[in-house]
C-alpha cells in the first residue's frame, strides 16, 4: 500500500489508476459488515433499495408491507457493542397508516435524481406517489392501469421530469411531475412490462424489458421504439475496433445481400434490425401478408410493433446499464443474464453461471462503478461476476430468504441488499478489529496501572 | 479459407483419437473436461449411447458442454462461431426451461433423409415441400426459430406454399409450433420425442437416487456403472447433463471422483 502512494506520489501510477486500484481492492475482499448494521423498521419483504444520486447519503428502501423508509447510511443513529457498532435506524418511514400512504405493497421506491427533496414510490396499488422528503406528505398521486411494477427517473434530465412507470399493463406511461399529468405512452409491449430504466448516455433513452420477454429502447420523442434485442443476434465478444470493422463490412455487404444471416460476427448497417421505421426494411414488412387478416396500415414509428423478437425465453426481470452506458445487463425469467453491447444491438455471449432467478418478481442488478463487477441476486445469495469473463468472484450468503434487490454504494465501496426476510444487510471492504482492540487493552492496562 | 484447411487438419486429428478411444469406452473421471468446444462435441457424438427402439443421430445437450469446458463464455461463443459456420444447428428443446441440443448438420439432414423417407413410403400428400425445406429454409435459416412469413418467404422459391405444406412440416415433426406466440415455429429434431420424455424422467431418477442416499453423495465410479430404468440414455449422458446444469457437482476426493447434489 505504501509503495502505492509513494509510486502515486512520484507520478508513476496516474491518479485515477491508482483511486480504482484502491477501490477493487476494496471490493474484492466484500464481506458482512462487522461493523455497520441498518436496523430495518419493515414488516414485509424489502422490494426495492435506492442510494441517492447526488450526496450517497441517503438510503431509500420499498416494503411490501406499503412501508417506505430513508436511512442515513454515513452517520449512524447510535452505536452498540461498545462503541464498535455502528446502528442505522431509519429517519423517518411512511406506511399504511399515513393519511394518503400505499395500501399493498411498495415495488419499487426511487429518489428524484437532482435532489433528496422529493422521493417516488409506485406500488401494487396502482399509484405512483410523489413526496416531499422534508415533510413526509404525498405531492402529487398518479393512476395506473394496473400494478406498477416498476418506476424510474432519469438521472441525466435536464429538461424533463418524467417517471417512466412500467406496470402490468402493456403500455408504459410517463408521469410528468412538472404538470401532475401524464406525458404519453408506449406502446410495443406484448405483456406487463417489469422493468424499466432510463439510459446512462441520453436523456431521452428510456429501456423496457417486458413480461413477454422483449426488450425494448424507446425515444421519447418519437412514437414506438427504435430498437428491439434480439437474442438471435450476437456477436463475440466486444466490438473490433473501426478498421478491422470497415473491411469487414466491404466483405458482407456484398455477400449477403439475399435473405438470411452473416456468416461473419460483424456489426453491420444494411438489414439488421426489423424494427427501424426508416429504410429498405419498411416496404418489405408492409408487403408481407399478415396470417388471415387484413393488412393494417400503421404510423412508420409503430412498425416495431410488429417485431417479436426476444431477448430473454422467459419474462425479463432486471434491467442495469453501465455507468458509461455502452452496455445493458438483463436478467430473465429462463436464469439467464445477458449483457448487451448498446451500439450494435447485440448479445455479447457472455454467460454467467446461474442455476436459479427468482422468477416471480422483479430484482434489482447492481454493478460497480468501475463496471467490473455485476451484483445479481440469485434467491437466498448475491453472486458477484466480472462483467467479461462471466467467472464468479464472490458469494454473499448471509440472507434467510430469497434476496430481491442490491445496491452497490460507490463512494464507500459498500453492497446494500435487501430480501424477503425484511433485512437490509450491508456488506462492506472487511476492516479488521484486532488493531482497536489490542488498543483497547492497552488503554486498559495503562488506566490501571495508575 | 484458412478456416477450411485448419478444420479439416482438426477433423483428421479428432478422428484419429475418437477412433481410438470411443472403442473402449472410457470412464467419465478420464474424460470429464475438455479443451475445446468442437473437441468436446466430437467426443461427445461419439459416445452417443445406441439406442434400438428410436433410430436417432447422436445430440449434444448445451449442458452436456458447459460441464466439459471450463469457460463457458468460450463455449458459448465458440457454438455461436460453429453455427454461423453451419457445423452445427442448435435446436430448442421443449424438455425445460433453456435445454438446448446441438446436432452437427450432417446428422440433422440424415435424419430428416430418414423421415422423408418414412413418409413417402405412407404416400402422404406431396413431399416436395421438403426438398424446399431442406435446400432453402435449412441453408438460410440458423436460428432455432423462424416465423411464419418468412418460412413463407423462403418456400416460395420453391413453388406455391400452401398451408397444408406447412401441417405437413409440422406432421414430420421438423417444425413446431411456439406455445407462446401462434406465429413462430421452432425447427425441430423429427422422431426425438421418446428420447425426450427419457431424458426428462432420467434426470428425475439420477436426482432421485442421490437424494435418496443419507448424504446426497455418490463416488463417481460405481454411479456410473448403475443403469437408469426410465431412460434409454445412458448415465454418462445424464451426468453430463446435470453437472453443466448446475443441479449436482463434483468434488475430488482422495478415493476419486465424488459426486453430490448441490444446494443452493
Amino acid at each position: 500500500m505504501w509503495k502505492e502512494i509513494g509510486n502515486r506520489e512520484m507520478g508513476k501510477i496516474r491518479p485515477n489508476s491508482f483511486s480504482s486500484q484502491v477501490k477493487s481492492n476494496r471490493i474484492s475482499n466484500l464481506q458482512l459488515s462487522n461493523n455497520k448494521d441498518i436496523v430495518s423498521p419493515h414488516r414485509g419483504s424489502i422490494n426495492s433499495l435506492q442510494v441517492d444520486l447526488t450526496e450517497g447519503r441517503y438510503l431509500l428502501s420499498g416494503a411490501s408491507d406499503a412501508s417506505a423508509a430513508v436511512y442515513d447510511i454515513q452517520r449512524p443513529t447510535n452505536y452498540e457493542g461498545n462503541g464498535l457498532i455502528a446502528k442505522h435506524k431509519c429517519l423517518f418511514s411512511v406506511d399504511k397508516q399515513h393519511e394518503k400512504g400505499h395500501k399493498y405493497a411498495i415495488s419499487s421506491a426511487i429518489w428524484y435524481p437532482v435532489d433528496t427533496g422529493l422521493f417516488v414510490t409506485g406500488s401494487y396499488d396502482h399509484y405512483v406517489k410523489v413526496w416531499d422528503t422534508n415533510t413526509t406528505q404525498v405531492v402529487m398521486n398518479f393512476k395506473m392501469p394496473g400494478k406498477v411494477y416498476r418506476t424510474a427517473m432519469s438521472p441525466l434530465a435536464t429538461s424533463h421530469m418524467l417517471i417512466a412507470a412500467g406496470t402490468e399493463d402493456v403500455q408504459v406511461r410517463l408521469c410528468d411531475i412538472a404538470s401532475g399529468a401524464f406525458a404519453h405512452t408506449l406502446s410495443g409491449h406484448r405483456d406487463g412490462v417489469m422493468t424499466v430504466e432510463w439510459s446512462t448516455s441520453s436523456e431521452w433513452v428510456l429501456i423496457t424489458g417486458g413480461c413477454d420477454g422483449a426488450i425494448r429502447f424507446w425515444d421519447i420523442r418519437r412514437a414506438g421504439c427504435f430498437l428491439v434485442l434480439d437474442q438471435s443476434q450476437s456477436q463475440l465478444g466486444r466490438r473490433p475496433p473501426i478498421l478491422a470493422r470497415s473491411a469487414a463490412n466491404k466483405v458482407n455487404v456484398s455477400k449477403s445481400l439475399s435473405a438470411g444471416q452473416n456468416s461473419l460476427g460483424k456489426p453491420r448497417a444494411p438489414q439488421k434490425k426489423v424494427a427501424n421505421g426508416h429504410g429498405m426494411k419498411q416496404s418489405t414488412i408492409g408487403r408481407m401478408p399478415t396470417k388471415g387478416s387484413a393488412r393494417q396500415r400503421l404510423h412508420p414509428g409503430m412498425l416495431s410493433i410488429q417485431d417479436r423478437a426476444t431477448a430473454h425465453y422467459g419474462a425479463v426481470t432486471g434491467l442495469k446499464v453501465t455507468d458509461d452506458g455502452m452496455y445493458l445487463l438483463s436478467a430473465g425469467s429462463d436464469s439467464r443474464i445477458k449483457l448487451w453491447d448498446l451500439e450494435s444491438g447485440y448479445n455479447t455471449l457472455v454467460n454467467y453461471e446461474m442455476v436459479r432467478l427468482q422468477t416471480s418478481k422483479a430484482i434489482q442488478l447492481a454493478i460497480s462503478q468501475d463496471s467490473a463487477q455485476v451484483f445479481v441476486p440469485c434467491m437466498t445469495v448475491v453472486k458477484a461476476f466480472d462483467i467479461w469473463s462471466g467467472k464468479m468472484s464472490l458469494t454473499f450468503l448471509g440472507h434467510y430468504e430469497s434476496v430481491n434487490c442490491c445496491w452497490f454504494g460507490s463512494q464507500d465501496q459498500e453492497l446494500y441488499t435487501g430480501g424477503n426476510d425484511r433485512q437490509i444487510l450491508v456488506w462492506s471492504p472487511c476492516q479488521p478489529i484486532t488493531d482497536d482492540m489490542d488498543a483497547g487493552h492497552s488503554k486498559d492496562q495503562d488506566n490501571w496501572s495508575d | 479459407m484458412d478456416k477450411g484447411k485448419k478444420r479439416r487438419r482438426e477433423d483428421e486429428e479428432i478422428e484419429a483419437i475418437v477412433d481410438t478411444e470411443a472403442n473402449h469406452s472410457l470412464s467419465l473421471d478420464q474424460n470429464l473436461s475438455f479443451s475445446d468446444t468442437l473437441v468436446a462435441l466430437r467426443m461427445m457424438r461419439a459416445q452417443f449411447p445406441q439406442i434400438d427402439k428410436a433410430a436417432i443421430q447422436p445430440f449434444i445437450l448445451q449442458s452436456q458442454l458447459y460441464s466439459s469446458v471450463k469457460d463457458r463464455t468460450q463455449v458459448d461463443r465458440e457454438l455461436e462461431s460453429l453455427r454461423r459456420d453451419k457445423v452445427v444447428r442448435i435446436f430448442k428443446l421443449n424438455t425445460g426451461q433453456d435445454d438446448h441440443g446441438i446436432m452437427f448438420l450432417d446428422d440433422y439432414l440424415k435424419q430428416v433423409e430418414h423421415v422423408v423417407k418414412r413418409m413417402e413410403e405412407k404416400k402422404q400428400g406431396d413431399l416436395e415441400v421438403f426438398k424446399w425445406f431442406k435446400v432453402h429454409v435449412i441453408e438460410s435459416k440458423l436460428e432455432p426459430s423462424i416465423g411464419h412469413q418468412e418460412l413463407y418467404a423462403l418456400l416460395s422459391p420453391g413453388g406455391r406454399v400452401k398451408d397444408e405444406h406447412v401441417s405437413l412440416l409440422i406432421n414430420a415433426g421438423l417444425l413446431t409450433r411456439q406455445l407462446i406466440d401462434p406465429n413462430m415455429y421452432w425447427f425441430a429434431i423429427p422422431n426425438i420425442g421418446s428420447i425426450l420424455k427419457g431424458l426428462s424422467q432420467g434426470r428425475k431418477e439420477l436426482l432421485s437416487l442421490l437424494n435418496r442416499r443419507r448424504y446426497k453423495e455418490m463416488m463417481l465410479a460405481p454411479l456410473e456403472k448403475k443403469r437408469l430404468r426410465f431412460s434409454p440414455l445412458d448415465m454418462r449422458f445424464h451426468l453430463r447433463d446435470l453437472i453443466g446444469s448446475g443441479h449436482i457437482k463434483t468434488a475430488h476426493t482422495p478415493t476419486g471422483i465424488v459426486v453430490r447434489v448441490s444446494k443452493d
